[in-house]
């Protein structure tokens, strides 16, 4: 079943599927501001939305793919790709750069080279980047 | 085919409207914390706790987000502050538009606050990204649910301007290595500040509310300074 309803606006739509994941409404604005980017170019079918979302952005990217495919799913766009750019967060070190390595999964609080204490940069992105589209045949 | 570079915030709806409320919580002067946790951290025992302390000498008001029951709101007014609560319908977060909603209908109750707690709905993961027009975010970690949290949900504790642990009277009970949960917390949001409360035993909990008060007064500050020709 789609979620075009949802996608739309509509107060219908079924709350145990938007409830699910909030990957879900975020799936249904990138669709939002896919549609109008296209929308304003004169319309026509998505082929694919390019999505930067970062390290620390708080979403799943396979989530996110589901998602967007109930989305479109049963609607004009259906079959239209959504690419995720994930996008790393940074350690940095004020003195010695970007820390090179760290194990999966963990942080660092203090430089391995000289021991200051890090920063965390970066990875906080959730961004629609590009929207390819067929243009209507006139 | 054509190609259009948008580089538009998925969020950006919800930005635009957080920053609404934003504006208009800065012309009441009222501070807003953002209260996220897990289910079953003691976010709306915290808040009771801290209305009863702070009731006589601060306007408080809460908003409580949840799946399905009145029953956090029901507690705050019992604990003798005005909240209101918003049913997500299943939804496992809060967004700023049913914070606004929320505000306008319960109209005056909640108006003119000197402090207004917004109660997420129990989930360390969706909340994160949705803006609410709040000072800042504070997470709770219970001393029950492990020691590995912070690193298994980094963004949230990454963002959350306070940690505040909870329970801290079960230390005894329950394996919790409270120095390795500090140090990642660290890592994560160098700037961030870190509490060990038990709001059973009172523990910890007049740093809470001293931290409450100077944001407040910092708030308050910063508008005056603003405004000041």
């Amino acid at each position: 079943m789609g979620l075009g309803a949802f996608a739309s606006g509509r107060a219908d739509a079924d709350p145990s599927i938007l409830g699910a994941v909030h990957e879900v409404g975020l799936a249904a604005e990138i669709y939002r501001i896919a549609r109008d980017a296209a929308e304003a170019r004169g319309g026509g079918r998505l082929e694919a939305v390019t999505v930067v979302v970062g390290d620390l952005a708080a979403v799943e990217p396979d989530l996110l793919d589901f998602a967007w495919n109930a989305v479109i799913g049963g609607g004009p766009d259906e079959g239209a790709r959504l690419v995720v750019d994930w996008r790393p967060a940074r350690q940095r070190c004020a003195f010695c750069g970007d820390v090179a390595e760290r194990a999966a999964g963990s942080w660092l609080r203090l430089c391995p080279g000289c021991g200051e204490p890090l920063a965390v940069i970066g990875g906080d992105e959730l961004e629609v980047r590009t929207v390819e589209f067929l243009e209507k045949t006139a | 085919m054509s190609r259009i570079d948008v580089q538009q915030k998925v969020l950006a709806a919800n930005s635009a409207v957080a920053e609404a409320l934003r504006a208009s919580f800065r012309t009441s002067g009222t501070l807003v914390v953002n209260v996220i946790s897990s289910p079953g951290s003691g976010k709306t025992t915290l808040l009771e706790v801290t209305a009863r302390a702070l009731k006589s000498r601060l306007r408080l008001g809460g908003l409580d987000g949840d799946i399905a029951t009145e029953r956090d709101a029901e507690r705050l007014r019992r604990a003798g502050i005005p909240a209101r609560q918003i049913l997500t319908g299943g939804a496992c977060h809060l967004d700023a538009r049913q914070v606004g909603k929320a505000l306008g209908e319960e109209g005056e109750g909640l108006a003119g606050l000197d402090v207004l707690f917004i109660e997420n709905v129990g989930n360390l993961i969706c909340p994160t990204s949705y803006d609410l027009g709040e000072d800042f975010k504070v997470v709770l970690l219970s001393v029950a649910e492990g020691d590995d949290k912070p690193f298994k949900y980094p963004a949230i504790f990454a963002r959350a301007a306070v940690t505040v642990i909870t329970k801290t009277d079960l230390l005894p009970h329950v394996d919790f290595d409270l120095s390795a949960v500090r140090e990642q917390v660290a890592a994560l949001n160098p700037a961030g500040r870190f509490l060990v409360t038990s709001a059973r035993t009172g523990e910890g909990m007049e740093s809470w509310y001293a931290l409450v008060e100077e944001e407040l007064a910092a708030k308050r500050a910063r508008t005056e300074m603003a405004v000041a020709p």
